[in-house]
């Protein structure tokens, strides 16, 4: 678009300034196989609509240009006559990536220029064309003229596909002047936890079960518990069920520190409690023995 | 005195009778049969209450040990907890059985049923302390 | 007559106020032939804005720019394209340590010589051609010398208004190496080169420089001719490849096509962007605090979920104020233990001016984190903020209780010691006589 405005655009300038317009004639191009066997072989039209098919190019083969340049004069019926210009490029331009090469271009005192690419000895000023999928991103190639005494001319050739190459070196630090890919933590998974019903019935059976095979057993065994309320035994009874009390609610609800605090409290009244209770005991015991 | 002769007296007198009668039957599928009934007879009250509640721990100890294999650990102190409680009961009620089992009676010969007890108690209170801190 | 004087110096004070967010005190050095007042459209619109220029030609050394190792002048220009050196305290090194002060320079190339400024311009990436080697363009077809070229300004620049009409330009084109810190602003026409002849019988000439050593064609729009430099300190250098891009001459020039030219506003945004009146960011607060509260912790538990806002101010050189804003859509949060363990978009929060904020669970892995933000874009202040903050597991008091999967390991424990209380109850209450009859009984 641009292109052809500035081409329409130096159209329009070139009456007054400059003695005539470039332009180029007998322009064909070959792509030659590495063993120099002609894969095609084309004439290149100069109106825009004809640009000719894209053009691939093998990593041995070899892109010949041959055209011839001359200028236009302003009196119609004038043959135009070959001559050499400034400026004669040929521009490759990657329309995706903006990477671009100019790659000039030798011309005769006649006019005649030639112009060779051949990919076993590509030249460095080639943009880089690495692989996007499967296949290399066009590049547009243009040919540049430019004089000091004629009218510019730039004619785009054709879209060339190049054998894929190493990419554009690029800063170490570029990636982070752009977004960079999100990273997500991955998280231990969640620890399983079984159906409320399977817990519960497996709490239930450990409830339930030993009780019934020792309330059972204890049944078996022929028990007196004489001695359940006497006033020496029963102290030290409800004080060790105090400290078990205690305990179970340290797991509910106290702070080590608390528990500890009322464990030297209550575990005071039991050594007492206990001490008198089991000096009882003993007592009985050795009545018992006595007895015997 | 006297509770160590009769302790010495039983220690032989025990078994004497239990072997007879299990010997002249000669029921050899009755053997676990017999096993209990001179269980039964020759242990006193004491032992049996001791007995029924170390089988009471060993299955509840079972009973949530099957459950951590087959249907979870998590939490494990949790699981660590009970079944410690368990265990670690177990062992302190098996070392009150041996200690006040008359038929040991010479080898505590220092200890009083009592004292035992008293230690028994004490242990239990801290293995519990430890098992609710646990149990998270 | 009081009203229209109050109103005469509010409008001066309004104008006055526009000017950089570091500063508005400019020295301007100036080649000894360079007529200063073929740029007063340029130095007008900096005195407009508010800035205090100081003049002083290359080869003076007063006034000082650095006294006391303090830099003097908040911007440096240099147009002295002529002047292969400069006084003493325009060496390269001056110029560095300028930029680490702060100070944002603005520098012309020389087309023709290997001034000092050329010289430095090598240590910001960028790559001359010879001395000698002008921008030459043939296209379009125009009146004015192959020389001087009419450049379309990129559509989209942060650094430059929107929809510029092309800029002439004269002077050397350069090339770069890839560098994140440079901002190209104007590049050169592709039809373009840089040569050294001035006939069409050069045309070997330009066809064997390109087969010269390693230099190739200096050819193409790879090639800059004015590009900002964005030190990371802060302060910016613009490289002009040719002053005349600030010239009278130049902004009065009109175009092939009959339009005015853009220099004139071009050379404002340069100036503008390269004096950080405008792309100035700054962070004003950094916020973190766990969801659902409002103050920030000490250190955070693995898996808490918390919120990091970011408070971001854009310098509005009009009314001379750092205003709220939202305008970043691209900023980024790391949170980081070494490698960045988590990075999430941080967007503006609608409604809220100049908020940026996101919420996310903190990695089940204690150690020392850091909330980073570090948005670097070409053309912009960076944003960059390191908060560190511990994350530590939960305390022994802080795991989730009562699971339903452990009700039977509760169940056991509780049973155990509801046994035992029973078992010493009965224990404790039981006849010694009877154990010993049932003893003698047996026997």
């Amino acid at each position: 678009m641009r292109l052809s405005f500035v081409l329409l655009s130096s159209l329009l300038a070139a009456g007054e300034a400059f003695a005539g317009q470039l332009s180029i004639q007998q322009a064909r191009f070959s792509v030659l196989g590495s063993d120099a066997s002609q894969l095609r072989l084309e004439p290149i039209s100069l109106a825009p609509a004809n640009k000719a098919k894209p053009v691939h190019l093998g990593a041995s083969d070899t892109l010949k240009l041959t055209f011839t340049v001359v200028a236009k004069e302003q009196d119609p019926d004038a043959e135009p006559k070959g001559l050499q210009t400034h400026q004669t490029f040929v521009r490759f331009h990657d329309v995706q990536s903006g990477e671009e090469g100019v790659v000039p271009v030798r011309v005769a005192q006649n006019g005649k220029a030639k112009f060779e690419l051949n990919m076993a000895r590509p030249p460095s000023a080639l943009p880089p064309t690495p692989l996007q999928g499967n296949e290399t991103a066009p590049l547009s190639v243009t040919l540049l003229l430019g004089s000091f005494e004629h009218s510019p001319y730039s004619l785009e050739l054709f879209d060339l596909y190049l054998p894929p190459s190493q990419p554009a070196p690029e800063h170490p630090d570029e990636k982070t002047f752009h977004s960079q890919p999100e990273i997500h933590h991955t998280f231990r998974p969640e620890q399983k936890v079984p159906s409320k019903f399977v817990s519960g019935l497996a709490a239930l059976i450990v409830a339930g079960g030993p009780w019934v095979v020792l309330l059972g057993l204890l049944s078996q065994v022929p028990l007196s518990t004489p001695h359940l309320l006497s006033p020496s035994v029963l102290p030290f009874t409800i004080s060790l069920t105090a400290l078990e009390a205690l305990l179970f609610y340290y797991w509910v609800d106290l702070k080590l520190g608390q528990v500890l605090a009322y464990g030297a409290v209550l575990g005071l009244v039991t050594t007492i409690t206990g001490r008198q209770a089991l000096q009882k005991r003993g007592e009985w015991r050795l009545q018992g023995a006595q007895k015997k | 005195m006297a509770p160590k002769s009769s302790a010495a007296t039983k220690q032989h007198a025990t078994p004497a009778p239990a072997a007879a009668p299990e010997a002249s039957p000669a029921a050899a599928g009755n053997a676990l049969q017999s096993l209990l009934n001179a269980y039964n007879q020759n242990t006193s009250p004491r032992l049996k209450l001791i007995d029924a509640f170390l089988v009471f721990l060993m299955i509840s100890g079972v009973l949530q040990f099957l459950y951590c294999v087959l249907v979870t650990n998590f939490p494990f102190n949790a699981f660590l907890a009970g079944f410690g409680s368990c265990v670690g009961q177990f062992v302190l009620t098996a070392s009150l059985r041996s200690q006040v089992n008359p038929a040991n009676r010479n080898e505590f010969k220092d200890i009083s049923p009592e004292r035992a007890f008293a230690d028994f108690a004490l242990g239990s209170i801290v293995l519990h302390f430890f098992v609710y801190n646990f149990l998270g | 007559m009081l009203l229209r004087r109050a109103a005469a110096l509010l409008a001066l004070v309004l104008t006055a106020c526009a000017r950089s967010s570091t500063g508005d005190s400019v020295l301007v050095v100036l080649d000894p032939s360079l007529d200063k007042d073929a740029y007063s459209t340029f130095w007008a619109g900096l005195t407009d804005k508010g800035y205090n220029l100081t003049f002083r030609t290359a080869k003076e050394a007063q006034p000082e720019i650095i006294q006391d190792e303090v830099a003097q002048f908040s911007h440096v220009v240099v147009f002295a394209p002529e002047s292969k050196n400069l006084a003493q305290d325009l060496t390269p090194q001056a110029l560095v340590s300028l930029l680490d002060k702060g100070t944002n320079l603005l520098l012309a190339l020389s087309p023709s010589k290997q001034t000092t400024i050329n010289t430095l311009a090598s240590e910001f990436s960028l790559v001359l051609p010879p001395p000698g080697t002008p921008l030459i363009s043939h296209f379009p077809a125009r009146d004015a010398p192959a020389t001087v070229v009419p450049v379309s300004p990129p559509a989209a620049h942060p650094v430059l208004s929107s929809g510029l009409p092309p800029v002439w330009f004269s002077g050397v084109p350069f090339a770069y190496t890839p560098n994140p810190l440079l901002i190209p602003i104007l590049s050169a026409p592709a039809e373009s080169f840089a040569a050294d002849t001035s006939s069409d019988s050069g045309a070997d000439a330009v066809f064997e420089s390109a087969d010269r050593a390693g230099e190739g064609l200096w050819a193409g729009s790879s090639l800059s001719l004015v590009a900002g430099f964005q030190a990371t300190t802060g302060a910016r250098v613009t490289f002009v490849g040719g002053v005349e891009t600030f010239s009278d001459e130049f902004a009065q020039k009109e175009l092939p096509q009959g339009k005015s030219s853009g220099n004139k506003q071009f050379a404002e945004d340069v100036a503008g962007w390269t004096f950080q009146e405008t792309n100035a960011l700054r962070i004003d607060k950094v916020e973190h605090h766990r969801v659902n509260e409002t103050e920030p912790r000490e250190m955070y538990t693995t898996n808490d979920n918390v919120v990091f806002t970011l408070h971001v101010s854009k310098f509005n050189p009009i009314k001379d104020t750092w205003e709220p804003y939202s305008g970043i859509k691209d900023m980024q949060l790391e949170f980081t233990m070494l490698d960045p363990h988590i990075r999430t978009s941080l967007p503006p929060i609608p409604g809220k001016a100049g908020e940026y904020s996101v919420a996310f669970r903190v990695p089940d892995r204690h150690g020392v984190f850091k909330f980073v933000v570090n948005h670097k874009r070409k053309g912009w202040t960076h944003l960059e903020s390191t908060t560190v903050v511990p994350v530590v597991p939960p305390r022994h008091d802080e795991y989730p209780r009562f699971l339903s999967a452990a009700w039977p390991y509760y169940i056991g424990a509780m049973s155990t010691s509801a046994a035992f209380v029973l078992f010493v109850a009965l224990w404790l209450s039981g006849d010694d006589r009877e154990g010993r009859k049932k003893g003698l009984k047996t026997e």
